[in-house]
């Protein structure tokens, strides 16, 4: 089988939109004409086809029905190809490829701008939450390295974005597990027999964030964009509504961080001191107390800020990185004291 | 198939079974010719991970980096320890032009992508759910030209969250659209596929809704 020249007389149709077709053309003499709608408004579109020009090559390769009618508008010769004749063809000529894959590559751009702009807001995706969702899903199949890998590259991402807390805290328990259990084994990192006894079986699945969780998530996102006075109003709006003890505890946490970063030292030092009152056993109890040190240190009371920072290093385990901070800064002011 | 790439062995790049080469959701802008190992390419659909390929040496992914600010739509991960070539839309073109076979592949790719994407549009601008979910069955009859022509009854290896993804739609709002032609005896639903009793009358249903709307 080789290329085959034909010839078409005026007004004939070499095929029609609609057919399923694996032929190629090109146009030697003679004037053709491609004939489509618009597939937006349904508008007939009309095309000339030029001497020398390939016309039927994308449905073709594609495998799909023409998209368009050609039509011979006045006598003409057209040499014909099957699809590996075509491959043959152009193959001794890349510059034919390039400048094709040109033109598709512009084709596909502006035909998927359009596609986008149709999609309403809430029909996209959301790239952001739906890359954190496969962490998760590799998370819950217990694949640890690949959920690493995620977790990872979403940071990389949105270092501050909405799930930032969320996973930095499951790519580290990825780590961990993967180191523990191995990749496929373990429980189901996150869910309640995970906490309780690392034995249990694995349960199918997670629960869906709480109202209040997304509410404090979203406040530290606020938080991670300094805008801290907005994020103090947010925090005690949970820690307020104290709907649930976790979330507020966290709240009450942040909520100090926030008067911390606004300058509000003596605010700062009431509520951390009244919240380790009520919550002796807070999980960040150490940093909590970093920052009081910090405040009095900002207020120039050295003494007291020493007193709380040799209160960290001897309650926080040698792999807190609290412990390094605090380290530091009784240097700094040992240093300052010379 | 035998590719003469030494010159671009710069742009190699090797995976280790079980490695993630992207993420669905994550912005791309490289793209992958595999010269050994298959690729894995998947989507994840809840607590599901559905498998959309399993790429071989000589074929091409992650394609549509070429298009700007386009998040990857599907998971790839090595499912051997595989050798890939790595580009972008900077440097492809050098690649292409020392090797015709590799930009045919990749015409071929952009040739399906654009009637993807059309076929896409076409749906999408349908405003009537239910055409709108007879369309996606008509696309996929059109791209499926290995079943039997001279019948009325069409069939589908497909899900209705796939069904959903084309159309655009929520799975539970597709699967709603899904059981009213059910209900009419139009469509059948079994476990690994879909069948549609008479291509006919989607492809006239289609065609008076699509005519009605831009009217």
């Amino acid at each position: 089988m080789a290329p085959k020249a034909m010839s078409y007389k005026a007004n004939s149709v070499i095929y029609f939109k609609g057919d399923a077709s694996e032929k190629i053309y090109i146009l030697k003499t003679g004037r053709i004409s491609l004939t489509s709608e618009d597939i937006e408004t349904g508008q007939e579109v009309r095309d000339f086809i030029q001497t020398g020009e390939f016309f039927g090559v994308k449905s073709a390769l594609g495998r799909y029905p023409r998209e368009e009618s050609a039509l011979v508008l006045g006598d003409a010769e057209v040499v014909q190809f099957s699809v590996p004749e075509f491959e043959q063809f152009v193959a001794q000529n890349t510059r034919v490829i390039m400048k094709m894959l040109k033109v598709f590559s512009n084709q596909l751009r502006r035909i998927h701008v359009r596609v986008q702009n149709l999609l309403s807001q809430e029909e996209k995706s959301d790239p952001e939450a739906g890359l954190f969702s496969i962490g998760e899903y590799y998370l819950k199949k217990r694949m640890y390295p690949q959920a690493v890998h995620v977790f990872r590259r979403y940071l990389t991402y949105y270092p501050s974005g909405k799930f930032a807390t969320e996973a930095a805290g499951n790519r580290t328990m990825a780590e961990q597990y993967a180191q523990k259990y191995g990749s496929g084994k373990g429980p189901v990192p996150g869910t309640p027999a995970a906490m309780a006894a690392p034995a249990a079986a694995p349960k199918p699945s997670a629960p869906e964030l709480s109202e209040t969780a997304k509410l404090y998530y979203n406040a530290v996102s606020v938080f991670s964009q300094n805008n801290f006075a907005e994020a103090l109003k947010q925090f005690k709006k949970i820690a307020d509504a104290g709907v649930d003890e976790e979330y507020t505890v966290k709240s009450l946490y942040e909520l100090g961080r926030c008067y911390f970063h606004l300058g509000q030292h003596d605010q700062c030092i009431r509520h951390f001191t009244a919240m380790v009152q009520s919550y002796p056993k807070m999980p960040d109890l150490p940093d909590a107390l970093f920052y009081v040190g910090q405040c009095y240190e900002a207020k120039g009371d050295e003494a007291r800020a020493r007193g709380f920072y040799s209160k960290i290093l001897s309650m926080a385990s040698e792999d807190n990185p609290i412990r390094r901070k605090a380290q530091k800064a009784v240097r700094t002011l040992e240093e300052r004291k010379k | 198939m035998s590719l003469s790439l030494s010159a671009f062995e710069r742009f190699a790049v090797i995976f280790q079974k079980g490695d993630i080469i992207f993420c669905e959701h994550e912005p791309g802008d490289s793209f992958y010719l595999i010269q050994s190992g298959r690729v894995h390419i998947s989507r994840v659909m809840g607590e599901i991970e559905k498998t959309i390929d399993i790429l071989q040496p000589g074929e091409i992914f992650g394609e549509m980096a070429i298009l700007e600010e386009v998040p990857r739509s599907a998971n790839a991960v090595a499912l051997d320890q595989v050798k890939t070539l790595e580009f972008n839309r900077a440097n492809f073109e050098i690649l292409m032009r020392g090797n015709p076979q590799i930009a045919m592949k990749l015409l071929k790719l952009f040739s399906k992508r654009i009637y993807d994407q059309r076929r896409r549009f076409m749906i999408l601008t349908l405003d009537d759910l239910q055409a709108r979910v007879a369309d996606v069955f008509l696309m996929l009859a059109e791209t499926d030209p290995g079943q039997n022509q001279d019948s009325e009854k069409r069939e589908f290896k497909t899900s209705i969250d796939d069904i959903a993804h084309w159309a655009g739609l929520p799975t539970d709002k597709c699967r709603e659209v899904i059981n009213h032609f059910v209900s009419q005896r139009r469509i059948e639903v079994l476990s690994d596929r879909i069948v549609m009793k008479n291509i006919n009358e989607f492809v006239r249903f289609v065609a008076a809704r699509r005519r009605a709307a831009s009217s």
